[in-house]
């Protein structure tokens, strides 16, 4: 059986539920109005300054500027990342619930043919997210940079297959929970406590083993993509690509998905 | 003949529980084989081993003489327990699905919808379905690949009457298709409408197999009334009389072996008696099937 073959049966199970169409419909949606209007946030907030009486130069805030742009759209549009999770969630939850994970396997597939065909969805995703970042980011730059050079535009541009990276981390972790748990609320809620739970465990370490909280899934995330914001307080931002931050959130990608195949394989189901 | 079913030791435990013990069985082409027990005996699990659904703890199990892979399983059409579909979608859609999953062109789907009588509802979803409608399409699910063997997993479960009847015709016309068929259910009578051999499973434990023709042989019961005051002494005279019980206003006379209920006859007309009532009682499954139980009962 071919990938293709398998991706195409996950997307006719998800192409007839209309939650999946509302979910993703609203990420897309959300993703693409929150990463094109930046701008008008801006002109909004320069607005409200004149009416105190101080003058903002939004043009000192080059949001959507070239190379800034990148750096800017993939660390927001990061945040989203949750709302395609819970879709996973869903999507793999409902299998169990309906136990039609059950009749796939009765039907004839292997279970790694079973996961493969989830994989693949999330891979899809993921790539759809980085297309329309990628699409996003090049109307827009182009529209608001004052000077537009070939150079400046693919400055930062190795952010983005990270971005892609990061969501496929994202939902692979959400399936991962999906097939440990089983339940949909429970799930849900772990789902979004995560970065939480993270927080309290390195806070406490922080003290003793400050080398290890890099290694942290979600932190790694947040070492991988940083947080651009302060380069407009006159700060030095990292521009640059840290590797071990990459492998780190690499293998955490390959340790969720091989998690899932061995309770997957191991599991009645 | 070809072993379409060859299971080998096979054993299942959860946790503590035992439920299925060293079972080992063959299942040949052509048959119609009923998987009998109680509720909690084991045979949805044996299934689900046997459809690779549950790992199992010991054993194995060759389909069609091969060690089971999810290939096979393509060639087998299965629905164990109750009908599981995709509730958001239609009928045709779960099949279509279905059909990508078994590599099995989507022309079958027409013929299958047709055999099932659903031809009509295809487009509707599938949570507005009657349960009589999800049993009948897990079945056409079931025949979608062209399988070669068949496992239903009480089919008739929730039904009415008349829709037991339809289900047990289906069964009957796809069996003599020459499709090998494994029924397991709880409905003796089913089983004996349509099944050709049986196994009878308790606990987990496999305690008898056979032809469903083997019903019904050994000691033949038959039931006596005569207008005399003292029968039953009379019958204690009768040299074929094994056993005798009084039941429903009637005497059960149980005949030894070799003695027919003509015998009988004549033993009585000799006396001078004649009967009113002379009826030979044939053992039917479900008398067999409790006998078969009762008599491990002390063995479990």
């Amino acid at each position: 059986m071919t990938l293709l073959h398998l991706l195409r049966i996950d997307l006719r199970k998800l192409t007839g539920y209309r939650t999946f169409w509302v979910v993703c419909g609203l990420y897309f949606l959300t993703l693409g109005l929150t990463s094109a209007s930046g701008m008008e946030f801006l002109k909004w907030l320069a607005r409200t300054f004149e009416d105190f009486g101080s003058k903002l130069n939004i043009n000192r805030i080059p949001l959507y500027h070239f190379p800034d742009i990148w750096l800017n759209l993939i660390w927001c549009s990061g945040l989203l990342k949750i709302v395609l999770g819970v879709m996973v969630v869903i999507s793999v939850t409902n299998e169990y619930s309906y136990r039609t994970i059950r009749q796939n396997i009765i039907d004839g597939l292997s279970r790694r043919q079973f996961l493969a065909s989830k994989i693949l969805t999330n891979a899809l995703l993921s790539l759809l997210s980085l297309a329309l970042i990628t699409v996003i980011g090049l109307v827009t730059g182009l529209i608001y940079s004052p000077v537009i050079t070939f150079d400046r535009i693919i400055t930062d541009t190795e952010f983005l297959p990270l971005y892609f990276l990061e969501v496929f981390f994202f939902l692979s972790y959400a399936m991962m929970l999906g097939i440990l748990i089983n339940r949909a609320g429970l799930t849900i809620i772990v789902l979004l406590l995560s970065r939480v739970i993270e927080a309290v465990i390195t806070s406490n370490i922080d003290d003793h083993v400050p080398w290890l909280i890099q290694y942290f899934p979600m932190q790694s995330i947040a070492n991988m993509i940083p947080f651009p914001a302060p380069r407009y307080a006159f700060q030095e931002i990292r521009d640059w690509v840290d590797p071990l931050s990459v492998a780190i959130v690499a293998a955490w990608t390959f340790l969720f998905n091989w998690l899932s195949y061995v309770k997957l394989k191991r599991s009645d189901l | 003949m070809e072993n379409v079913l060859t299971i080998r030791n096979l054993t299942k435990r959860f946790g503590r529980l035992c439920a299925v013990n060293n079972l080992s069985l063959t299942v040949d082409r052509g048959q119609v084989f009923g998987m009998l027990g109680p509720n909690g005996s084991g045979k949805t699990t044996t299934l689900g081993m046997l459809m690779g659904v549950i790992n199992p703890t010991a054993g194995e199990y060759l389909w069609l003489g091969e060690k089971p892979t999810h290939h096979i399983r393509k060639k087998i059409g299965a629905v164990l327990e109750h009908p599981i579909f995709y509730p958001y979608l239609t009928g045709r859609q779960n099949l279509e699905l279905m059909a990508m999953i078994k590599q099995a062109p989507t022309s079958n789907i027409p013929r299958v919808l047709d055999l099932v009588e659903l031809t009509g509802r295809e487009n509707d979803k599938y949570r507005t379905y009657s349960l009589g409608m999800k049993q009948r399409l897990a079945i056409a699910s079931a025949m979608l690949g062209d399988p070669v063997i068949l496992i239903l997993d009480e089919p008739t479960n929730g039904l009415d009457p008349m829709g037991i009847a339809e289900i047990r015709s289906l069964i009957q016309k796809i069996a003599s298709d020459g499709k090998t068929i494994i029924l397991a259910s709880h409905l003796l009578d089913e089983v004996q409408k349509v099944c050709t051999h049986f196994a009878v499973l308790k606990k987990g434990n496999l305690i008898h197999s056979g032809p469903i023709d083997d019903v019904g042989k050994g000691a033949e019961v038959v039931e006596v009334s005569a207008d005399v005051a003292d029968l039953d002494r009379l019958l204690d005279t009768f040299t074929g009389l094994s056993a005798l019980h009084r039941q429903n206003g009637y005497l059960q006379v149980t005949l030894k072996d070799g003695f027919k209920s003509k015998d009988l006859n004549r033993f009585l007309f000799e006396k001078g008696v004649v009967a009113s009532h002379l009826v030979t009682k044939k053992k039917n499954l479900e008398q067999q099937f409790l006998e078969i139980l009762n008599t491990h009962d002390e063995s479990l």
